[in-house]
Protein backbone atom coordinates (compact mmCIF):
# COMPACT_ATOMS: atom_id res chain seq x y z
CA UNK A 1 0.00 0.00 0.00
CA UNK A 2 2.92 2.31 0.77
CA UNK A 3 3.97 2.21 -2.87
CA UNK A 4 0.46 3.03 -4.04
CA UNK A 5 0.30 6.02 -1.69
CA UNK A 6 3.61 7.22 -3.03
CA UNK A 7 2.37 6.93 -6.60
CA UNK A 8 -0.82 8.74 -5.66
CA UNK A 9 1.19 11.56 -4.09
CA UNK A 10 3.46 11.80 -7.15
CA UNK A 11 0.51 11.90 -9.52
CA UNK A 12 -1.76 14.31 -7.63
CA UNK A 13 -0.02 16.17 -4.83
CA UNK A 14 3.65 16.98 -5.49
CA UNK A 15 4.36 20.31 -7.12
CA UNK A 16 0.69 21.20 -6.86
CA UNK A 17 -0.19 18.80 -9.68
CA UNK A 18 -3.84 18.71 -8.68
CA UNK A 19 -4.05 22.30 -9.96
CA UNK A 20 -3.22 20.98 -13.43
CA UNK A 21 -6.16 18.53 -13.28
CA UNK A 22 -8.41 21.31 -12.04
CA UNK A 23 -7.41 23.65 -14.84
CA UNK A 24 -7.75 20.76 -17.29
CA UNK A 25 -11.25 20.01 -16.05
CA UNK A 26 -12.06 23.71 -16.49
CA UNK A 27 -10.93 23.57 -20.13
CA UNK A 28 -12.89 20.34 -20.70
CA UNK A 29 -16.10 21.76 -19.22
CA UNK A 30 -15.61 25.15 -20.89
CA UNK A 31 -15.28 23.65 -24.35
CA UNK A 32 -18.14 21.21 -23.76
CA UNK A 33 -20.56 23.90 -22.53
CA UNK A 34 -19.71 26.42 -25.27
CA UNK A 35 -19.91 23.69 -27.91
CA UNK A 36 -23.24 22.47 -26.53
CA UNK A 37 -24.74 25.96 -26.69
CA UNK A 38 -23.55 26.41 -30.26
CA UNK A 39 -24.62 22.87 -31.10
CA UNK A 40 -28.15 23.25 -29.75
CA UNK A 41 -28.77 26.61 -31.46
CA UNK A 42 -27.30 25.65 -34.82
CA UNK A 43 -28.60 22.09 -34.55
CA UNK A 44 -32.18 23.30 -34.01
CA UNK A 45 -31.92 25.48 -37.10
CA UNK A 46 -30.55 22.53 -39.09
CA UNK A 47 -33.23 20.20 -37.73
CA UNK A 48 -36.01 22.55 -38.79
CA UNK A 49 -34.34 23.02 -42.18
CA UNK A 50 -34.36 19.25 -42.63
CA UNK A 51 -38.12 19.23 -42.06
CA UNK A 52 -38.97 21.71 -44.77
CA UNK A 53 -40.64 20.28 -47.86
CA UNK A 54 -42.22 21.93 -50.87
CA UNK A 55 -45.93 21.63 -51.62
CA UNK A 56 -45.21 18.81 -54.08
CA UNK A 57 -43.39 16.84 -51.39
CA UNK A 58 -39.89 17.46 -52.74
CA UNK A 59 -37.06 18.75 -50.54
CA UNK A 60 -36.49 22.52 -50.39
CA UNK A 61 -33.04 24.01 -51.00
CA UNK A 62 -32.72 24.55 -47.21
CA UNK A 63 -33.40 20.89 -46.64
CA UNK A 64 -30.79 19.82 -49.20
CA UNK A 65 -28.15 22.13 -47.70
CA UNK A 66 -28.79 20.93 -44.15
CA UNK A 67 -28.77 17.28 -45.24
CA UNK A 68 -25.44 17.76 -47.02
CA UNK A 69 -23.95 19.46 -43.94
CA UNK A 70 -25.05 16.66 -41.63
CA UNK A 71 -23.67 14.08 -44.06
CA UNK A 72 -20.24 15.72 -44.20
CA UNK A 73 -19.96 16.20 -40.43
CA UNK A 74 -21.14 12.70 -39.59
CA UNK A 75 -18.96 11.24 -42.32
CA UNK A 76 -15.64 12.53 -40.96
CA UNK A 77 -13.88 11.88 -37.62
CA UNK A 78 -14.16 14.72 -35.14
CA UNK A 79 -10.43 14.69 -34.43
CA UNK A 80 -9.86 15.39 -38.12
CA UNK A 81 -12.40 18.23 -38.04
CA UNK A 82 -10.56 19.68 -35.05
CA UNK A 83 -7.18 19.50 -36.79
CA UNK A 84 -8.63 21.10 -39.93
CA UNK A 85 -10.15 23.92 -37.84
CA UNK A 86 -6.91 24.51 -35.91
CA UNK A 87 -4.30 24.20 -38.66
CA UNK A 88 -6.26 25.35 -41.72
CA UNK A 89 -9.51 27.26 -41.13
CA UNK A 90 -8.37 29.26 -38.10
CA UNK A 91 -4.65 28.92 -38.85
CA UNK A 92 -3.78 32.27 -37.31
CA UNK A 93 -6.32 32.42 -34.50
CA UNK A 94 -4.56 31.62 -31.25
CA UNK A 95 -7.56 31.08 -28.96
CA UNK A 96 -7.50 27.31 -28.60
CA UNK A 97 -10.62 27.02 -26.44
CA UNK A 98 -12.63 29.10 -28.92
CA UNK A 99 -11.44 27.12 -31.95
CA UNK A 100 -12.14 23.82 -30.19
CA UNK A 101 -15.58 25.01 -29.05
CA UNK A 102 -16.51 26.01 -32.58
CA UNK A 103 -15.19 22.77 -33.97
CA UNK A 104 -17.09 20.62 -31.47
CA UNK A 105 -20.15 22.87 -31.67
CA UNK A 106 -20.36 22.48 -35.45
CA UNK A 107 -19.89 18.76 -35.02
CA UNK A 108 -22.50 18.44 -32.31
CA UNK A 109 -25.00 20.51 -34.34
CA UNK A 110 -25.20 17.72 -36.91
CA UNK A 111 -26.22 15.20 -34.26
CA UNK A 112 -28.52 17.65 -32.48
CA UNK A 113 -30.32 18.36 -35.77
CA UNK A 114 -31.34 14.71 -35.97
CA UNK A 115 -32.52 14.79 -32.36
CA UNK A 116 -34.61 17.90 -33.06
CA UNK A 117 -36.03 16.40 -36.24
CA UNK A 118 -36.84 13.15 -34.47
CA UNK A 119 -38.41 15.01 -31.54
CA UNK A 120 -40.70 17.03 -33.81
CA UNK A 121 -41.66 14.04 -35.97
CA UNK A 122 -42.58 12.09 -32.84
CA UNK A 123 -45.40 14.56 -32.12
CA UNK A 124 -48.56 13.20 -33.70
CA UNK A 125 -49.40 14.82 -37.03
CA UNK A 126 -52.95 15.34 -35.74
CA UNK A 127 -51.61 18.04 -33.42
CA UNK A 128 -50.65 20.17 -36.40
CA UNK A 129 -53.98 19.52 -38.07
CA UNK A 130 -55.83 20.42 -34.87
CA UNK A 131 -53.86 23.64 -34.48
CA UNK A 132 -54.47 24.62 -38.09
CA UNK A 133 -58.18 23.88 -37.87
CA UNK A 134 -58.39 26.13 -34.81
CA UNK A 135 -57.15 28.97 -37.01
CA UNK A 136 -53.54 29.08 -35.83
CA UNK A 137 -50.89 29.72 -38.46
CA UNK A 138 -48.32 27.04 -39.25
CA UNK A 139 -45.61 28.94 -37.33
CA UNK A 140 -47.86 29.52 -34.32
CA UNK A 141 -48.88 25.85 -34.16
CA UNK A 142 -45.17 24.97 -34.31
CA UNK A 143 -44.30 27.45 -31.58
CA UNK A 144 -47.18 26.86 -29.13
CA UNK A 145 -48.28 23.28 -29.72
CA UNK A 146 -45.64 21.16 -31.44
CA UNK A 147 -42.35 22.44 -29.99
CA UNK A 148 -43.35 22.26 -26.29
CA UNK A 149 -44.26 18.61 -26.78
CA UNK A 150 -41.25 17.92 -28.97
CA UNK A 151 -38.92 19.39 -26.34
CA UNK A 152 -39.87 16.66 -23.88
CA UNK A 153 -38.98 14.04 -26.46
CA UNK A 154 -35.65 15.73 -27.08
CA UNK A 155 -34.34 16.02 -23.53
CA UNK A 156 -33.07 12.44 -23.05
CA UNK A 157 -31.19 12.25 -26.38
CA UNK A 158 -29.87 15.80 -25.91
CA UNK A 159 -28.49 14.82 -22.50
CA UNK A 160 -26.93 11.82 -24.17
CA UNK A 161 -25.35 14.07 -26.80
CA UNK A 162 -23.92 16.42 -24.17
CA UNK A 163 -22.33 13.54 -22.29
CA UNK A 164 -20.79 12.24 -25.52
CA UNK A 165 -19.56 15.74 -26.30
CA UNK A 166 -17.97 16.14 -22.88
CA UNK A 167 -15.97 12.97 -23.32
CA UNK A 168 -15.12 13.67 -26.94
CA UNK A 169 -13.27 16.84 -25.92
CA UNK A 170 -10.53 14.49 -24.65
CA UNK A 171 -8.90 14.82 -28.09
CA UNK A 172 -8.08 18.55 -27.82
CA UNK A 173 -4.57 17.59 -26.73
CA UNK A 174 -3.93 17.21 -30.46
CA UNK A 175 -3.96 20.98 -30.81
CA UNK A 176 -1.86 21.57 -27.69
CA UNK A 177 -4.74 22.43 -25.36
CA UNK A 178 -4.42 21.10 -21.84
CA UNK A 179 -7.77 19.53 -21.02
CA UNK A 180 -8.30 16.92 -18.31
CA UNK A 181 -6.99 14.01 -20.40
CA UNK A 182 -3.99 16.01 -21.58
CA UNK A 183 -3.23 17.03 -18.00
CA UNK A 184 -3.07 13.35 -17.09
CA UNK A 185 -0.78 12.66 -20.06
CA UNK A 186 1.42 15.58 -19.14
CA UNK A 187 1.80 14.37 -15.56
CA UNK A 188 2.45 10.81 -16.71
CA UNK A 189 5.21 12.17 -18.95
CA UNK A 190 6.81 13.73 -15.85
CA UNK A 191 6.43 10.90 -13.36
CA UNK A 192 6.69 8.06 -15.90
CA UNK A 193 3.77 6.38 -14.13
CA UNK A 194 0.66 6.14 -16.27
CA UNK A 195 -1.48 4.25 -13.75
CA UNK A 196 -2.52 6.90 -11.24
CA UNK A 197 -3.09 9.83 -13.61
CA UNK A 198 -5.16 7.72 -16.00
CA UNK A 199 -7.31 5.97 -13.39
CA UNK A 200 -7.70 9.21 -11.42
CA UNK A 201 -8.79 11.07 -14.54
CA UNK A 202 -11.27 8.34 -15.39
CA UNK A 203 -12.77 8.74 -11.93
CA UNK A 204 -13.03 12.52 -12.37
CA UNK A 205 -14.83 12.14 -15.73
CA UNK A 206 -17.14 9.55 -14.21
CA UNK A 207 -18.08 11.72 -11.23
CA UNK A 208 -18.72 14.78 -13.41
CA UNK A 209 -20.92 12.79 -15.78
CA UNK A 210 -22.76 11.08 -12.92
CA UNK A 211 -23.64 14.50 -11.47
CA UNK A 212 -24.75 15.61 -14.92
CA UNK A 213 -26.94 12.50 -15.30
CA UNK A 214 -28.64 13.21 -11.98
CA UNK A 215 -29.32 16.84 -12.99
CA UNK A 216 -30.77 15.68 -16.31
CA UNK A 217 -33.03 13.28 -14.44
CA UNK A 218 -34.37 16.15 -12.34
CA UNK A 219 -34.99 18.25 -15.46
CA UNK A 220 -36.83 15.40 -17.14
CA UNK A 221 -39.08 14.83 -14.15
CA UNK A 222 -39.95 18.54 -13.99
CA UNK A 223 -40.88 18.53 -17.68
CA UNK A 224 -43.11 15.49 -17.19
CA UNK A 225 -44.96 16.95 -14.20
CA UNK A 226 -47.89 18.11 -16.33
CA UNK A 227 -48.25 14.78 -18.09
CA UNK A 228 -51.40 12.84 -17.21
CA UNK A 229 -50.18 9.34 -17.70
CA UNK B 1 -32.52 1.18 -0.43
CA UNK B 2 -30.61 -1.72 1.06
CA UNK B 3 -30.36 -3.35 -2.34
CA UNK B 4 -28.92 -0.19 -3.83
CA UNK B 5 -26.24 -0.01 -1.14
CA UNK B 6 -25.30 -3.62 -1.83
CA UNK B 7 -25.19 -2.91 -5.56
CA UNK B 8 -22.86 0.07 -5.06
CA UNK B 9 -20.55 -1.91 -2.77
CA UNK B 10 -20.42 -4.78 -5.26
CA UNK B 11 -19.61 -2.43 -8.15
CA UNK B 12 -16.79 -0.84 -6.16
CA UNK B 13 -15.41 -4.27 -5.32
CA UNK B 14 -15.53 -5.28 -8.96
CA UNK B 15 -13.68 -2.15 -10.05
CA UNK B 16 -11.08 -2.65 -7.34
CA UNK B 17 -10.60 -6.24 -8.42
CA UNK B 18 -10.14 -5.19 -12.02
CA UNK B 19 -7.67 -2.49 -11.07
CA UNK B 20 -5.61 -4.69 -8.76
CA UNK B 21 -5.70 -7.41 -11.42
CA UNK B 22 -4.21 -4.95 -13.89
CA UNK B 23 -1.36 -3.91 -11.64
CA UNK B 24 -0.65 -7.55 -10.93
CA UNK B 25 -0.24 -8.37 -14.60
CA UNK B 26 1.91 -5.34 -15.36
CA UNK B 27 4.48 -6.19 -12.72
CA UNK B 28 4.42 -9.92 -13.29
CA UNK B 29 4.34 -9.87 -17.08
CA UNK B 30 7.51 -11.14 -18.74
CA UNK B 31 8.46 -8.79 -21.61
CA UNK B 32 8.31 -10.32 -25.04
CA UNK B 33 12.08 -10.23 -25.49
CA UNK B 34 13.30 -11.87 -22.30
CA UNK B 35 16.22 -14.12 -23.03
CA UNK B 36 14.23 -17.16 -24.17
CA UNK B 37 12.57 -15.07 -26.90
CA UNK B 38 14.22 -14.30 -30.22
CA UNK B 39 12.43 -11.00 -30.68
CA UNK B 40 13.51 -7.60 -29.44
CA UNK B 41 10.48 -5.31 -29.22
CA UNK B 42 11.62 -1.73 -29.64
CA UNK B 43 9.51 1.33 -28.93
CA UNK B 44 10.08 4.63 -30.69
CA UNK B 45 8.28 7.82 -31.62
CA UNK B 46 8.89 8.32 -35.31
CA UNK B 47 8.42 12.09 -35.21
CA UNK B 48 12.00 13.07 -34.61
CA UNK B 49 14.02 13.40 -37.80
CA UNK B 50 16.74 12.45 -38.55
CA UNK B 51 16.82 10.04 -35.60
CA UNK B 52 13.45 8.50 -36.32
CA UNK B 53 10.80 9.25 -38.87
CA UNK B 54 8.41 7.42 -41.15
CA UNK B 55 10.09 6.79 -44.49
CA UNK B 56 8.48 6.83 -47.93
CA UNK B 57 7.40 3.22 -47.49
CA UNK B 58 5.54 4.02 -44.29
CA UNK B 59 8.09 2.29 -42.08
CA UNK B 60 10.04 3.86 -39.20
CA UNK B 61 13.52 4.79 -40.37
CA UNK B 62 16.37 6.99 -39.21
CA UNK B 63 19.61 6.87 -37.27
CA UNK B 64 18.14 5.29 -34.14
CA UNK B 65 16.33 2.65 -36.16
CA UNK B 66 19.47 1.69 -38.06
CA UNK B 67 21.44 1.64 -34.82
CA UNK B 68 18.98 -0.57 -32.96
CA UNK B 69 18.79 -2.97 -35.89
CA UNK B 70 22.59 -3.25 -35.81
CA UNK B 71 22.44 -3.84 -32.06
CA UNK B 72 19.71 -6.46 -32.50
CA UNK B 73 21.86 -8.23 -35.07
CA UNK B 74 24.78 -8.36 -32.63
CA UNK B 75 22.47 -9.78 -29.96
CA UNK B 76 21.09 -12.34 -32.39
CA UNK B 77 17.55 -11.00 -32.11
CA UNK B 78 14.97 -9.88 -34.58
CA UNK B 79 14.02 -6.25 -34.06
CA UNK B 80 10.31 -5.46 -34.00
CA UNK B 81 9.68 -1.70 -34.01
CA UNK B 82 6.57 -0.24 -32.37
CA UNK B 83 5.78 3.39 -33.12
CA UNK B 84 3.97 5.23 -30.29
CA UNK B 85 3.57 8.63 -28.61
CA UNK B 86 6.79 9.86 -27.04
CA UNK B 87 5.23 10.41 -23.64
CA UNK B 88 3.96 6.81 -23.57
CA UNK B 89 7.40 5.34 -24.20
CA UNK B 90 8.86 5.27 -20.71
CA UNK B 91 5.77 3.82 -19.08
CA UNK B 92 5.64 1.08 -21.74
CA UNK B 93 9.17 -0.16 -21.15
CA UNK B 94 9.23 -3.62 -19.62
CA UNK B 95 5.61 -4.31 -20.46
CA UNK B 96 4.68 -3.46 -24.03
CA UNK B 97 8.24 -3.01 -25.26
CA UNK B 98 11.65 -4.33 -24.24
CA UNK B 99 13.47 -1.07 -24.74
CA UNK B 100 13.00 2.39 -26.19
CA UNK B 101 15.27 4.23 -28.59
CA UNK B 102 13.91 7.65 -29.49
CA UNK B 103 16.62 10.26 -29.10
CA UNK B 104 15.85 9.98 -25.42
CA UNK B 105 17.85 12.20 -23.11
CA UNK B 106 19.26 10.73 -19.91
CA UNK B 107 17.67 12.58 -16.99
CA UNK B 108 17.62 11.90 -13.26
CA UNK B 109 13.84 11.62 -13.22
CA UNK B 110 13.85 9.03 -15.98
CA UNK B 111 16.63 7.11 -14.23
CA UNK B 112 14.22 6.55 -11.34
CA UNK B 113 12.03 4.36 -13.54
CA UNK B 114 14.34 3.00 -16.27
CA UNK B 115 17.97 2.03 -16.80
CA UNK B 116 19.89 3.64 -19.63
CA UNK B 117 22.56 2.22 -21.94
CA UNK B 118 25.82 4.08 -22.43
CA UNK B 119 25.05 7.38 -24.16
CA UNK B 120 25.42 7.15 -27.94
CA UNK B 121 24.98 10.77 -28.92
CA UNK B 122 25.25 14.21 -27.38
CA UNK B 123 23.09 17.11 -28.42
CA UNK B 124 21.78 20.43 -27.24
CA UNK B 125 18.30 21.90 -27.45
CA UNK B 126 17.79 24.36 -30.29
CA UNK B 127 15.40 27.26 -30.48
CA UNK B 128 13.52 27.72 -33.75
CA UNK B 129 12.58 31.35 -34.33
CA UNK B 130 10.92 33.32 -37.10
CA UNK B 131 13.68 34.93 -39.18
CA UNK B 132 12.69 38.41 -37.96
CA UNK B 133 12.33 37.48 -34.28
CA UNK B 134 13.89 39.68 -31.60
CA UNK B 135 14.32 36.81 -29.13
CA UNK B 136 18.05 36.46 -28.45
CA UNK B 137 18.59 35.56 -24.80
CA UNK B 138 17.13 33.22 -22.18
CA UNK B 139 15.43 36.20 -20.53
CA UNK B 140 13.68 37.05 -23.82
CA UNK B 141 11.94 33.67 -23.71
CA UNK B 142 10.02 34.42 -20.53
CA UNK B 143 6.53 35.70 -21.14
CA UNK B 144 6.51 34.33 -24.70
CA UNK B 145 4.40 31.60 -26.28
CA UNK B 146 6.68 28.57 -26.56
CA UNK B 147 5.91 25.45 -28.58
CA UNK B 148 7.37 22.07 -27.58
CA UNK B 149 6.76 18.36 -28.03
CA UNK B 150 5.08 16.84 -24.97
CA UNK B 151 7.46 15.09 -22.57
CA UNK B 152 10.67 16.06 -24.37
CA UNK B 153 13.66 17.96 -22.96
CA UNK B 154 12.35 21.06 -24.72
CA UNK B 155 9.12 20.62 -22.74
CA UNK B 156 11.10 20.46 -19.48
CA UNK B 157 13.15 23.56 -20.38
CA UNK B 158 10.00 25.47 -21.34
CA UNK B 159 8.28 24.33 -18.14
CA UNK B 160 11.17 25.82 -16.13
CA UNK B 161 10.68 29.13 -17.91
CA UNK B 162 6.92 28.92 -17.33
CA UNK B 163 7.45 28.22 -13.63
CA UNK B 164 9.68 31.27 -13.22
CA UNK B 165 7.28 33.55 -15.10
CA UNK B 166 3.65 32.47 -15.25
CA UNK B 167 2.88 34.81 -18.18
CA UNK B 168 4.83 32.37 -20.35
CA UNK B 169 2.51 30.14 -22.36
CA UNK B 170 3.77 26.67 -23.19
CA UNK B 171 1.93 24.76 -25.93
CA UNK B 172 2.67 21.04 -25.84
CA UNK B 173 2.17 19.13 -29.09
CA UNK B 174 2.18 15.43 -29.93
CA UNK B 175 4.62 16.08 -32.73
CA UNK B 176 7.42 18.54 -33.34
CA UNK B 177 6.05 19.32 -36.78
CA UNK B 178 2.76 20.54 -35.26
CA UNK B 179 4.69 22.99 -33.08
CA UNK B 180 6.61 24.22 -36.14
CA UNK B 181 3.34 24.59 -38.03
CA UNK B 182 1.93 26.81 -35.32
CA UNK B 183 5.18 28.79 -35.31
CA UNK B 184 4.73 29.41 -39.04
CA UNK B 185 1.12 30.44 -38.39
CA UNK B 186 2.26 32.83 -35.66
CA UNK B 187 0.47 30.97 -32.85
CA UNK B 188 3.70 30.52 -30.90
CA UNK B 189 6.79 32.77 -30.76
CA UNK B 190 9.40 30.03 -30.76
CA UNK B 191 9.85 26.27 -30.61
CA UNK B 192 12.34 24.54 -28.33
CA UNK B 193 13.37 21.18 -29.77
CA UNK B 194 16.46 19.00 -30.24
CA UNK B 195 19.15 20.16 -32.63
CA UNK B 196 18.72 17.74 -35.50
CA UNK B 197 14.97 17.92 -35.93
CA UNK B 198 15.29 21.71 -35.57
CA UNK B 199 17.70 21.81 -38.49
CA UNK B 200 15.55 19.47 -40.54
CA UNK B 201 12.45 21.59 -39.99
CA UNK B 202 14.26 24.88 -40.67
CA UNK B 203 15.81 23.53 -43.88
CA UNK B 204 12.24 23.09 -45.16
CA UNK B 205 11.34 26.71 -44.35
CA UNK B 206 14.69 28.43 -44.82
CA UNK B 207 13.04 31.74 -45.75
CA UNK B 208 10.86 32.13 -42.68
CA UNK B 209 12.68 30.31 -39.87
CA UNK B 210 16.08 30.14 -38.20
CA UNK B 211 17.43 27.57 -35.74
CA UNK B 212 19.58 28.92 -32.94
CA UNK B 213 22.00 26.82 -30.88
CA UNK B 214 20.46 26.55 -27.42
CA UNK B 215 23.84 26.95 -25.71
CA UNK B 216 23.41 30.64 -26.55
CA UNK B 217 20.34 30.51 -24.34
CA UNK B 218 22.17 28.59 -21.64
CA UNK B 219 20.60 25.17 -22.31
CA UNK B 220 22.88 22.36 -21.19
CA UNK B 221 24.28 19.64 -23.40
CA UNK B 222 22.51 16.32 -23.05
CA UNK B 223 23.13 12.67 -23.92
CA UNK B 224 20.86 10.32 -25.82
CA UNK B 225 20.70 6.73 -24.63
CA UNK B 226 18.58 3.61 -24.98
CA UNK B 227 16.08 3.13 -22.16
CA UNK B 228 15.51 -0.33 -20.69
CA UNK B 229 13.54 -1.82 -17.77
CA UNK B 230 14.87 -0.84 -14.35
CA UNK B 231 17.15 -3.53 -12.93
CA UNK B 232 17.43 -5.65 -16.09
CA UNK B 233 21.21 -5.77 -15.90
CA UNK B 234 21.45 -8.62 -18.39
CA UNK B 235 19.77 -6.61 -21.13
CA UNK B 236 21.71 -3.41 -20.32
CA UNK B 237 25.01 -5.28 -20.50
CA UNK B 238 24.08 -7.00 -23.75
CA UNK B 239 23.06 -3.72 -25.38
CA UNK B 240 26.17 -1.90 -24.15
CA UNK B 241 28.38 -4.68 -25.45
CA UNK B 242 26.70 -4.59 -28.85
CA UNK B 243 26.94 -0.79 -28.94
CA UNK B 244 30.66 -0.98 -28.11
CA UNK B 245 31.27 -3.48 -30.92
CA UNK B 246 29.38 -1.36 -33.42
CA UNK B 247 31.45 1.66 -32.45
CA UNK B 248 34.81 -0.12 -32.67
CA UNK B 249 33.93 -1.67 -36.03
CA UNK B 250 33.24 1.75 -37.48
CA UNK B 251 29.62 0.94 -38.32
CA UNK B 252 28.50 3.63 -35.87
CA UNK B 253 30.40 6.41 -37.64
CA UNK B 254 29.06 5.20 -40.96
CA UNK B 255 25.50 5.47 -39.64
CA UNK B 256 26.17 8.97 -38.29
CA UNK B 257 27.45 9.98 -41.70
CA UNK B 258 24.54 8.40 -43.51
CA UNK B 259 21.73 9.80 -41.36
CA UNK B 260 23.01 12.85 -39.51
CA UNK B 261 25.78 14.24 -41.69
CA UNK B 262 27.99 17.00 -40.25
Amino acid sequence: MGELEQKFAAAFLTEGRWILYFKGLGVTLGIAVLAAILGVIFGTVLGIMKLSFREDGKKTLWNILATAYVDVIRGTPSVLQLLIMWFIVFATWNNGVAVASISFGLNSAAYVSEIVRGGILAVDVGQMEAGRSLGLSKAMTMRYIILPQALKNMVPPLGNEFITLLKETAIVGYVSLTDLTRAANQIASRTYEAFMPLIGTAVIYFVVIKILTLLLGVLERRLRESDQR
Amino acid sequence: MKQRVIAVVLTCLLVLLMVSGCTGTTTGFAPAGSSENKKLVVGTNAEFPPFEYIDDNGKPDGFDMALIKAIGEKMGKEVDIQNMEFDSLVSSIGTKIDLAIAGMTVTEERQNTVDFSDPYYTAVQYVILPADSEIATYEDLSGKAIGVQLGTTGDFDASDIEEADSSTKVSRYNKGVDAVNDLLNGKVDCVIIDKNPAETFVSKHAEELVAVDGSQFGFEEESYAIAMPKGDKELVDAVNKALQEIKSEGTFDKLVEEYIGN
